[in-house]
């Protein structure tokens, strides 16, 4: 086991920071996305994996969007909120989040079979990430209780200077 | 552990062939663990090792267009409740794959999914424990944004191994909006084709029984200014169910509007002899081949999940002999914006669903047209100042106890709050408040819970559910969580119900237990 920890460790030595890789996954209207796409403006983005039976992810994407208009005042960066629901909530997904407002702030991405959520190696949502203008992960948080959105501001503040 | 250990070095090795720049590793890990207590109140007494713990380790490596990885999981022994076949350990998935903008080539385990899944799905969902993905071979092209094509094979998994069944599969979508070169509007067909190939036994090929079966699906979605409509037609071809030929069939129709703070979705569902099973040697919860899931309301307040609706898909090892069912959902959500009457300062979030669900009128069913689940819930949702957020709830659930065999149902009226405040930007109280009312069953259940958080890291929580009505028990919980960046711990204690555990419109049987639990995720 020792060893086997070992190989690991080096292995995640060896390597350079996460980045987002090529899945993909449909848009509102069901159109095919290639992930890599999000990476063409060059902006950072917080990318937020949610369902709608997670009520800890509704609060969370709630939350940013209550504070957006503040937030983009001082940084440019924009909100990929990927839906994990699978086909059975699918359209409840896109009648939710156009039922929240969403639509119109959010660039919404639906991965309706986990792909995009396996390769970020995501195993429970609310998972969210910042990632840079060049499309490395650095910042990552799972769960959430009113409050750690704060700290999303500060890593999206410090990615943007 | 030797063969884990050639595994492992095995991808080392890959890495550093293919790493010209390096590439990066990420992966997560995943343990969930219970100590059993015995608990005469609850009838539970724990086996002799009084102890479950279930653990997923996965690995990827990425470099440009290159990517490989896999996921070990052990069981030692599995939680209780979990099927059966899950026990000790296994390199459950291993993968390498290529994909750039037009091509990708898998070779290894893979995950796939035509449509909607009701003709073939392969995915994992550790709260089911179901993991059955493809180990094989998949071939995806994309002409533009036009066409595009994909073809798979290989041995599906069930439980710790690879089964002998073989399914070959190939799925073509076309977009004719694109084609044309219409802008405002969506319009694709799509076809699937999916052949399965499993050994019989001696009975089943007496019967008229055949190893090879052939189903196909067609599509269609349209969308256009945010009105969509979407269609889709499964034929699982013939199969036998007691020994009797059957043909499966399933019509699934989606259609709705979303734009303007609107979103409305009309469901309609009919499904004939849809169950599909990887082997018909097992009787697992996990050994599906197919997602053939409830199409209702998903919820998650502890009331309102005691009876879930699990639907009948036609298949013998349903609780009856029964050959489907079918039914609908509407679903409508509106946003009234800030500023408005009835939004107020903050606006205000509405939601409304109603769904029903009937046995087929067909050869084959217990009582053609009994009524097998109907709901219809009502929630808002206001924010009625920066520090209150209040949710109200109302459920009306009407289940068929004996999964459609009998015209008795049971009528439940379920009501629940939930509030929260915060009381500084990261200390913050959550408050549930649950009342369930019916004639039938159990009689009255109330529940509340409280969750006390301290952001960013610390959250803890106590719930009760209590039955009034009739067995006087309480199934309380208490629990405690730590999160920092993508990792989080948490410890709780309770004692729990026996029912249905629910995923994605998926069920498996859990039975009572009482004891701790401990559970830790992290990613890199």
């Amino acid at each position: 086991m020792r060893n086997f920890l070992l190989s690991i460790a080096l292995l995640i030595s060896a390597v350079a920071a996460a980045q987002v890789p090529s899945v993909t996954v449909e848009n509102s209207k069901g159109e095919a996305v290639n992930t890599k796409t999000l990476l063409a403006e060059g902006t950072p983005m917080i990318v937020s994996f949610w369902s709608t039976s997670c009520k800890p992810c509704i609060r969370e994407l709630d939350a940013i969007y209550d504070a957006l208009p503040d937030w983009l005042d001082e940084v440019k960066f924009r909100v990929v909120a990927v839906s994990t629901d699978d086909s059975r909530l699918l359209a409840k997904a896109k009648s939710f989040a156009e039922g929240r407002g969403w639509g119109e702030d959010y660039t919404l991405l639906f991965d309706k079979n986990q792909d995009f959520m396996r390769a970020m190696n995501v195993s429970v949502v609310p998972h969210v990430f910042v990632i840079d203008g060049k499309g490395k992960v650095v910042y990552s948080h799972t769960s959430y209780v009113p409050g750690n959105e704060l700290e999303l501001f500060e890593a999206i503040k410090k990615c943007a200077k | 552990m030797k063969r884990l250990l050639i595994i492992v070095a095995f991808v080392a090795t890959a890495v550093s062939a293919v790493a010209q720049d390096k590439g990066y590793l990420t992966g997560s890990f995943e343990s969930n663990d219970h100590i059993y207590v015995q608990d005469e109140k609850n009838r539970f007494i724990p086996d002799d090792d009084r102890f479950g713990t279930n653990n997923y380790l996965k690995l990827d490596y990425y470099n440009g267009n290159f990517s490989a990885g896999m996921q070990m999981e052990g069981y030692y022994p599995a939680l209780i409740g979990y099927p059966h076949e899950l026990k000790k350990f296994a390199v459950s998935n291993m993968y390498v794959n290529w994909k750039d903008e037009d091509f990708q080539i898998t070779a290894g385990t893979f995950y796939d999914q035509f449509g909607s899944g009701l003709l073939f799905r392969s995915w994992e969902d550790r709260l089911l424990g179901l993991n059955n993905t493809i180990m094989g071979a998949r071939f995806a092209y994309n002409w533009d944004d036009k066409v595009s094509f994909k073809a798979l094979w290989g041995m599906p998994r069930l439980g710790m191994e690879f089964s002998d069944t073989q399914v070959r599969g190939a799925d073509l979508s076309v977009s004719l909006s694109n084609i044309i070169g219409l802008d405002d509007v969506v319009l694709s067909v799509e076809g699937s084709v999916l052949n399965k190939f499993e050994k019989l036994g001696i009975d089943a090929q007496e019967a008229g029984g055949s190893p090879n079966s052939v189903g196909y699906s067609g599509r269609v979605n349209f969308d256009w200014n945010g009105l969509f409509v979407k269609g889709e037609y499964v034929d699982l071809g013939k199969k036998l169910v007691a020994l009797q030929q059957k043909r499966g069939n399933a019509q699934l129709v989606e259609l709705g509007y979303n734009g303007r703070g609107l979103g409305v979705t009309l469901t309609g569902r009919r499904l004939e002899w849809m169950g599909q099973t990887i082997t018909s040697r097992s009787q697992s919860a996990a050994n599906l081949i197919s997602y053939v899931p409830a199409m209702s309301t998903q919820y998650t307040y502890m009331l309102t999940t005691l009876h879930p609706y699990n639907p009948q898909v036609g298949d013998e090892s349903s609780y009856t002999f029964n050959s489907g069912e079918m039914g609908g959902q509407l679903d409508a959500f509106y946003n009234f914006r800030r500023g408005t009457k009835l939004g107020g300062k903050r606006g205000m979030k509405v939601h409304a669903n109603f769904s029903t669900y009937y046995t087929l009128a067909q050869e084959g069913s217990y009582t053609p047209g009994n009524l097998l689940f109907r709901d219809f819930s009502f929630d808002v949702e206001k924010q009625w100042t920066k520090e209150f957020k209040m949710v109200l709830l109302y459920s009306m659930q009407e289940y068929n106890p004996t999964y459609g065999n009998f015209k008795t149902t049971w009528l439940s009226n379920i009501v629940v709050a939930d509030l929260l405040y915060k009381w500084t930007p990261t200390f913050s109280t959550r408050l549930e408040l649950q009342y369930l009312t019916t004639k039938e069953d159990k009689k009255d259940w109330m529940a509340a819970l409280l969750e006390v958080n301290f952001a960013p890291h610390w959250s803890i929580w106590g719930s009760d559910m209590y039955n009034h009505g009739s067995t006087k028990m309480h199934y309380y919980n208490i629990g405690v969580s730590y999160t920092k960046g993508r990792t989080r711990l948490a410890a709780g204690y309770g004692r729990y119900k026996d029912g249905f555990i629910c995923s994605g419109g998926v069920c498996r049987q859990i039975p009572q237990y009482t004891g701790a639990n401990f559970s830790i995720t992290t990613s890199f």
